[in-house]
């Protein structure tokens, strides 16, 4: 019955589709909503859908993960390492951002009471 | 009085904006779609083989991009020293409320379990899925659970100071190490044979490297939680 879902090019086009989907959300709450927190947060959405359109563009079915141990030799048919090296390293930068973008949101509304984005303009005058 | 509603303007081409700018590039990412994506991860899962380690993710990582993970533990590391400028202090506990019997009795249950599995993740990097990073954040979720559960707990600055600049010193110095000794950086001096594939002492340094980034991740993580639950809440 799902046979038609699991040819490669439908995976890939459901895996690009979904994953510019989730960064349309993103993208649409950056744009529409003046919270800083929120603003955060879509960020934080966007991030994850580049995620999932690396990890799921390198995806193969058939294959295993690419662990060599005794029952898994033929490295032919495992998935690629490098997607997820470079995913690993972009989830621990993206949470060190958001940390660091989260304490100066705190800081900002210790000092100033304010939270709204249009209104953060204290350097300007 | 305006009955009539004003047209969200700014929601409606917010929407049509991210909707146009979605659309372009899923129209790219379809029409440049090859038919199979080539990579140098097959090339890389053969040099795998060389270093001994089962776990081909932490090769990449560890060895072939070691010096990028060390770029990345000191992006970490000015991370944790911002939020500890912006929140450090250490006057009271932010959460106000009691924690009740549960937690406190529970958290006393669950903590060495939570650091056990910490470490093991981390020890057994270069075998099974996980390592350092995965496993500095368990521990500093166990050291979360007691900070929520114990107001009074926190842990003394020389500890994380102590492990910190052990962890970092330790990375740099095993680096220097292999370009004396073989002319690369961070390369593997230890012994690493394809025979002691699956065993713990195997891989020479990449393992040692692993548990290093390990501590570090575990003592910023277990640093920047504390900062934020500890933080001056006088407005």
């Amino acid at each position: 019955m799902f046979e038609f879902f699991d040819q490669p090019e439908v995976i890939k086009v459901i895996v690009s589709a979904g994953s510019m989907f989730l960064f349309s959300i993103g993208l649409f709450g950056l744009l529409s909503y003046k919270h800083i927190i929120k603003t955060f947060m879509s960020i934080a959405i966007m991030e994850i859908s580049i995620f999932l359109l690396f990890i799921g563009l390198t995806f193969k079915r058939d294959a295993v993960a690419p662990i060599i141990d005794s029952t898994h030799m033929d490295v032919s048919i495992m998935n690629d390492p490098i997607p997820h090296a470079m995913i690993l390293t972009a989830i621990v930068i993206g949470m060190a951002v958001l940390a660091l973008g989260t304490s100066f949101a705190i800081e900002y509304y210790k000092l100033t009471g304010n939270i709204n984005i249009d209104e953060m303009n204290s350097m300007r005058y | 009085m305006n009955i009539k509603r004003e047209l969200p303007t700014t929601t409606l081409s917010g929407f049509a904006l991210s909707g146009l700018l979605v659309v372009t590039i899923l129209n790219i990412l379809l029409q440049n779609m090859p038919k199979e994506i080539y990579s140098a991860g097959d090339a890389l899962l053969k040099l795998n083989e060389t270093e001994g380690v089962a776990n081909a993710v932490t090769t990449v990582v560890v060895f072939f991009r070691g010096f990028d993970t060390l770029g990345e533990i000191a992006v970490l590391f000015i991370a944790s020293l911002g939020i500890g400028l912006m929140l450090h202090s250490n006057t009271h506990c932010n959460i106000k409320a009691e924690s009740n019997f549960m937690l406190q009795t529970a958290s006393k249950l669950l903590f060495p379990i939570i650091l056990l599995f910490g470490i093991y993740v981390m020890v057994y990097g270069h075998l099974s899925p996980g390592g350092g990073f995965q496993g500095g954040v368990i521990i500093a979720s166990a050291i979360l659970l007691l900070l929520i559960s114990d107001k009074s707990f926190e842990i003394p600055h020389s500890i994380i100071i102590t492990l910190e600049t052990f962890a970092g010193v330790s990375y740099v110095l095993i680096g220097l190490i292999g370009l004396l000794i073989l002319d690369t950086f961070l390369g593997n001096f230890l012994p690493h044979n394809i025979s002691q594939m699956g065993l713990l002492l195997s891989g020479g340094i990449i393992p040692l490297i692993y548990i290093i980034v390990g501590i570090k991740v575990g003592s910023e993580m277990s640093m920047i939680v504390q900062n934020i639950i500890k933080r001056s809440d006088d407005v």
